[in-house]
């Protein structure tokens, strides 16, 4: 593929690993941002970021307008959602959904009328004259997620705002296939320039810089021409091309020479880093005061009949995108790249916040289903890991269930990047043996914590029945002692009267032991929890 | 079935680097060939027939996929280099003997290909070298000081029958002209050394010519080329035979420096008996190696020293195959403390956690 010839503004590091998949990307950048005709009914899934569901807050039957808020955030961790046209409410239930299992989950349906009419909006040509408060507002009610993949909340990692001096532009764009960063960044120079400059203005100054690979020698130029015109100050930092030089932790070695400690942020490191798409958002969000209804999707594979980028409502069913694209014998279909994404289980399921690519694939395209042979160690994995894990090591204490083992090496520092499968000489689904393996530590921890909590339980009830006891036994030593003493006091002489006096005694201590009893056994009935 | 990511894959195999290394040991059968005769091809092709034989009848009995298994190529590979390795006449039931028992014993046993934690080509050469010792060290001198080179029909002769087709015994033909009894470079450095000679006087016998002696220099040299195209094309683990040969020269230097009459140069422990093959095409079989960086560094270090004192110290001539076998010991202790530095993490894992 091309490569640009513009020289790095600011000195470029390097990450170790990585591979050179072959890149596919002019498949779909070769024409400008288009749109496609609008699809009947839209299906809006309610858990399309990152974190918790959306809370719907229209009812089976509303007229909404495009833009008009439809589910709100759960208040913990998670976003707004907008209706991405105009039209009808016609339903809230479980549908399928764009995810890896093809199971369904609670989505809104939404039916256009076609007319497309907004909500009032409330442009704001200046946003300087907003205070950081009024931004991250207007972000959040915009409901903008990260769009380069893991839709994770915007406004969240802008909260943190002490130590941050740095706002990286993540333009890379490792994926093969993907070019709808690269594409916007062609096409929506300014735009996405602008919010960048809104994300400085949150942190009152930022130095910009915008990490992007060689291989956009397009977006590059205009990246150079828009500063130009915009009077803009920022550094291009132009990277080799190497998968993963997008991953967050990678982009942030090649720029800033650092890595990011286990378990910190990159915001420890004084850096932030948002993606071309997401400027984009907060651009729209900020001045034009429009919340993400839609967003720039690459349809591509060698079996779509129209490849390229389209801005597309969110909740598109994949079918009608199938169907507008012309694409007739996909053999496989699969949301995201090649390396990260996932094969789409129902092609009824709509297209969320996260979706940046789909991959129209024909039948020798991606890589056959293929019996995997033994491990042999060859190290080739090992080799690509830009984390430096050993995956062979993983591979084998996975595939053993030996967990503890998968936790010693470094198991979570991964981040199912691929390069590994990717490189594998046996063909081995490497990624699928670190979720597994994942997967059940994160169960067990829970399952721990749920024993650990049964076990203190059953420990006080143990305690607290040997408590109960003892003081039985006090009471009863007590009641013996107040008999032997009324007899003593008493006399010999006077047998009878002792003889009534200890039964006297007795049945005043059998009352208070009795009141004793229920009273701790009311306190147990109490404390008895309801699991 | 859900097919989890990445859908793109590099067009690699197994099967190509199996064949990888037996193309790239071709230069150093073609020395074989050269200087010992033919018989070496009828070696390999006894094991061969033999490894795959054996492969298919014990995955049939474990149930596993035969042919699918057969097309990897480790098998075939576990052959030819049990046949590289083997006196060139060896009678054909000894071969066939060791390359079984190293299909069976020393790689199903385990699991098959990628479980096993010894080499199985240097199993069947130490199962055959502790029990048949004679057999297995009679290898016959080069051709060129042979005098005449062994015909086809006498080397079949001498493999399936141990004689010749004129009824002659092996040590026939391990005489050279002054009547005496040929043996290889580093076998004749050990007797003679036993009998009190110094290195000087060892190597005017005609048989020392050259780095290392007759033949056996060039063997060496094919090996080291063949050895060079698998690093190119990353087939194997550089570190390993660069462990491997550091690991001699630094061992054979520190005991030339000190007594340079006693002790053999590094050069020729480098070019002399199965050193380059061993580097290159035994050590480097990275299911019973190391397969961190570092670990491979220590697990080819570990065979180069081994080796020096074996051929220095020990009772055999050469000990390659004992080194390789003593550092696949070491294997697990080496992968788990040789951890790289995991991204984000200060301190490399298996010394301290975190």
């Amino acid at each position: 593929m091309e490569r640009s010839s513009y020289p790095s503004e600011i000195p470029i590091f390097e990450f170790p690993g990585g591979i050179h998949p072959q890149e596919n990307k002019q498949l779909s950048n070769r024409s400008p941002i288009a749109k496609l005709p609008l699809a009947k009914e839209l299906v809006i899934n309610l858990k399309g970021q990152a974190g918790n569901r959306s809370i719907p807050c229209v009812a089976v039957g509303e007229q909404v307008l495009k833009g008009q808020l439809i589910a709100k955030s759960d208040g913990i961790f998670s976003s707004y959602q907008h209706a991405p046209t105009s039209g009808k409410i016609i339903a809230i239930e479980k549908r399928p959904i764009a995810h890896t299992s093809g199971l369904e989950d609670l989505c809104i349906v939404l039916s256009a009328d076609g007319d497309e009419r907004w909500v009032e909006l409330s442009p704001a040509e200046d946003f300087t004259a907003l205070c950081r408060k009024q931004i991250l507002a207007r972000i959040f009610e915009s409901g903008i997620v990260g769009l380069g993949g893991a839709s994770f909340p915007s406004h969240i990692k802008l909260q943190r705002e002490d130590g941050i001096d740095t706002l990286i532009i993540n333009a890379a764009e490792c994926e093969p296939y993907i070019s709808c960063d690269d594409r916007l960044l062609q096409d929506n120079t300014d735009e996405v320039l602008k919010g960048a400059q809104i994300i400085s203005h949150l942190y009152k100054d930022l130095n910009i810089i915008v990490g992007i690979e060689d291989n956009k020698p397009s977006a590059i130029e205009a990246l150079k021409a828009a500063r130009t015109k915009l009077r803009m100050t920022f550094d291009i930092a132009v990277v080799p091309t190497k998968y993963p030089s997008g991953g967050e932790k990678q982009l942030i070695q090649l720029i800033a020479g650092k890595e990011v400690t286990h378990g910190k942020l990159p915001a420890d490191l004084g850096l932030v880093m948002h993606n071309v798409a997401t400027c984009f958002a907060i651009y729209e969000a900020i001045i034009q005061d429009k919340p993400i209804t839609d967003r720039v999707v690459t349809l591509t594979g060698k079996a779509c009949g129209k490849p390229g980028n389209y801005r597309i409502p969110i909740g598109t069913p994949i079918k009608h995108l199938l169907e507008s694209t012309q694409t007739l014998k996909s053999q496989k279909l699969i949301m995201g790249g090649p390396m990260m994404g996932f094969e789409i289980q129902s092609i009824n399921a709509g297209i969320v916040k996260a979706t940046n690519c789909i991959i129209m694939a024909d039948s020798n395209e991606l890589k056959p289903e293929q019996t995997s042979l033994p491990c042999i160690r060859c190290g080739e994995c090992m080799n690509a890991c830009p984390a430096s894990l050993l995956p062979q090591q993983l591979y084998w204490h996975a595939k053993a269930d030996e967990f503890d083992k998968t936790e010693e090496y470094n198991l979570f520092d991964c981040i199912e990047c691929g390069a590994c499968a990717y490189v594998c000489p046996s063909d081995i689904p490497l990624v699928q043996f670190y979720r597994y393996a994942k997967s059940n530590i994160r169960n067990n921890r829970v399952e721990k914590i749920k024993a650990d909590n049964a076990r203190e339980r059953h420990e006080a009830r143990l305690d607290r029945i040997e408590r109960v006891k003892l003081e039985k036994a006090e009471k009863h030593r007590k009641a013996a002692e107040a008999r032997r003493k009324a007899a003593e006091a008493s006399g010999q002489a006077d047998a009878k009267k002792a003889a009534v006096a200890a039964a006297l005694a007795r049945v005043q201590a059998k009352k208070e032991a009795n009141h004793e009893a229920s009273n701790s056994h009311q306190a147990d009935k109490t404390k008895e929890p309801k699991a | 079935m859900i097919l989890s990511s990445p859908f793109a894959k590099k067009p690699n195999s197994v099967t190509a680097v199996m064949l990888w290394v037996i193309v790239a040991s071709l230069p150093g059968l073609a020395a074989l060939i050269y200087f010992f005769g033919i018989g070496v091809l009828i070696n390999i092709s006894i094991a061969s027939i033999t490894a795959l034989a054996t492969e298919a009848i014990i995955l049939r009995i474990r149930k596993r996929p035969v042919s699918a298994t057969l097309i990897d190529g480790s098998a075939l590979l576990t052959a030819w280099l049990i046949g590289l390795a083997l006196p060139p006449l060896l009678p054909w039931w000894m071969t066939i003997l060791g390359t079984s028992f190293a299909i069976v014993f020393a790689k199903q046993v385990y699991g098959g290909l990628g479980n096993n934690l010894f080499n199985p080509a240097m199993v069947a050469y130490v199962l055959l070298l502790i029990s048949f010792p004679v057999e297995m060290t009679a290898w016959i001198p080069p051709t060129e000081l042979a005098g005449q080179s062994l015909s086809l029909a006498d080397t079949f002769s001498y493999i399936f029958t141990g004689t010749s087709s004129q009824g002659y015994d092996i040590n026939f033909i391990r005489q050279g002209v002054d009547g005496f009894t040929m043996a290889t470079p580093l076998d004749h450095v050990k007797t003679e050394l036993s009998q009190g000679y110094r290195i000087q006087e060892i190597k005017v016998h005609e048989m020392m010519t050259g780095l290392s002696g007759i033949g056996w220099q060039w063997v060496n040299l094919g090996f080291l080329f063949g050895g060079v195209i698998l690093l190119f094309r990353k087939v194997a683990a550089w570190q390993i035979p660069a462990g491997v040969l550091l690991g001699i020269l630094s061992m054979s230097l520190i005991l030339n420096v000190l007594n340079p009459d006693a002790y053999l140069s590094p050069a020729f422990h480098w070019f002399a008996g199965a050193t380059m093959m061993g580097a290159f095409f035994i050590a480097t079989d990275p299911v019973t190696a190391s397969t961190t960086k570092k670990g491979r560094w220590l697990f080819g270090l570990g065979i180069g020293v081994i080796t020096v004192l074996i051929r220095t110290f020990g009772g055999y001539p050469d000990a390659i195959a004992f080194a390789v076998l003593l550092m696949n010991m070491t294997v697990p202790m080496l992968d788990y403390y040789t951890q790289p530095r995991t991204y984000g993490h200060t301190k490399t894992k298996g010394v301290s956690n975190e």
